[in-house]
């Protein structure tokens, strides 16, 4: 009978159990990037970039070479590492802080330049690591720690929707997706879809999850997972947006 | 290893199901996202002393959903052949 847990190979068995908050997102989100790396053998070929803010605790989190970086600074950490050797895999994770506030800059120009990597932002709609502060993924009327009675879209603007974003400003050959951990097969797929873009050589890989973070949202796991699965898509909608595989159906 | 790798195991008609309490940190998901509602809070306690959980086996159709859900991969069910 079994002795161990069911894990991803590429997981680290000493580092677990994992630091991220009970019901986190993240581990999730970690589990299917661990299951995709697997499945497409290329663990000893990875680099791992991770990001200020809750990102930064899968630090030790694989068993593959890992960078943590300045706050939004990951895409162009992972682009120099590309740049300088092509045939590693680099993937650039953050969440919703790194890649839409303060990287948002990096994370546009490297799209912009089709840069060849593959960036995995994880969207749980507050700054989770500070306390949970409104963040650009902040959805309208969301109480927060800085938006006491409910984002005020007439004085703090609309949610930013990072992938529509990025699929506009990006050449042929990118690919984006926006998954969520409700549907945790269907953000493997466009996980491995991104990782094989990036190993295809094509173009700038950009998949966007939506997360559950239910110590800042205050949130008992039947309202964490109501929230994920039915407040958040109705904004963030889920699915491939950029394919280079599908062709001609513009 | 920093994980005592203590099992809590169940066996029933349809499969075998394993807690893992080092790993499990009690967040309720796979509580929520049982499709039979055998999972209810143990007196057993988990890595940061909350309640781990535990499966009543008549129930429990050894689909597998709550180790896919679970965000520490806490859990453990292997289908009888």
């Amino acid at each position: 009978m079994s002795t161990l847990p069911q894990m991803p190979k590429s997981w680290r068995l000493e580092s677990k159990p994992h630091k991220f908050c009970p019901g986190c997102g993240h581990g999730l989100v970690l589990k299917a990037l661990g299951e995709a790396i697997d499945e497409l053998g290329i663990q000893d070929r990875v680099a791992f970039g991770c990001d200020i803010g809750c990102s930064l605790l899968a630090w030790d989190f694989f068993n593959v070479d890992t960078v943590q970086t300045h706050h939004g600074r990951t895409t162009p950490v992972m682009t120099g590492i590309k740049r300088a050797n092509p045939d590693i895999i680099c993937i650039a994770y953050m969440g919703d802080g790194g890649g839409y506030a303060i990287g948002s800059q990096h994370l546009v120009n490297a799209a912009a330049r089709n840069e060849r990597i593959t960036a995995i932002l994880v969207n749980n709609c507050n700054y989770a690591m500070t306390g949970g502060q409104m963040a650009p993924t902040t959805l309208p009327g969301m109480k927060t720690e800085t938006s006491p009675y409910g984002r005020d879209v007439e004085q703090s603007g609309y949610p930013t929707q990072g992938p529509e974003m990025v699929a506009a400003i990006t050449r042929e050959g990118a690919y984006v997706a926006r998954g969520t951990i409700a549907n945790l097969k269907q953000l493997k797929s466009y996980l491995k879809k991104a990782l094989e873009n990036q190993m295809a050589g094509n173009g700038f890989s950009f998949v966007e999850s939506l997360a559950s973070c239910p110590t800042n949202w205050r949130t008992n796991a039947k309202d964490t997972w109501a929230f994920v699965e039915q407040e958040m898509p109705k904004y963030f909608k889920v699915g491939e947006i950029k394919n280079p595989a599908e062709k001609g159906d513009e | 290893m920093s994980v005592a790798l203590k099992t809590f195991s169940h066996k029933g008609e349809k499969g075998y199901w394993t807690v893992f309490p080092g790993l499990c940190k009690g967040c309720g998901l796979c509580v929520e996202k049982c499709p039979k509602d055998c999972l209810k809070w143990s007196d057993q306690l988990g890595v940061y002393g909350t309640p781990t959980i535990e499966p009543e086996m008549d129930k429990c159709i050894a689909c597998g959903i709550c180790a896919n859900v679970c965000p520490d991969c806490a859990i453990t069910v292997e289908k009888n052949k």
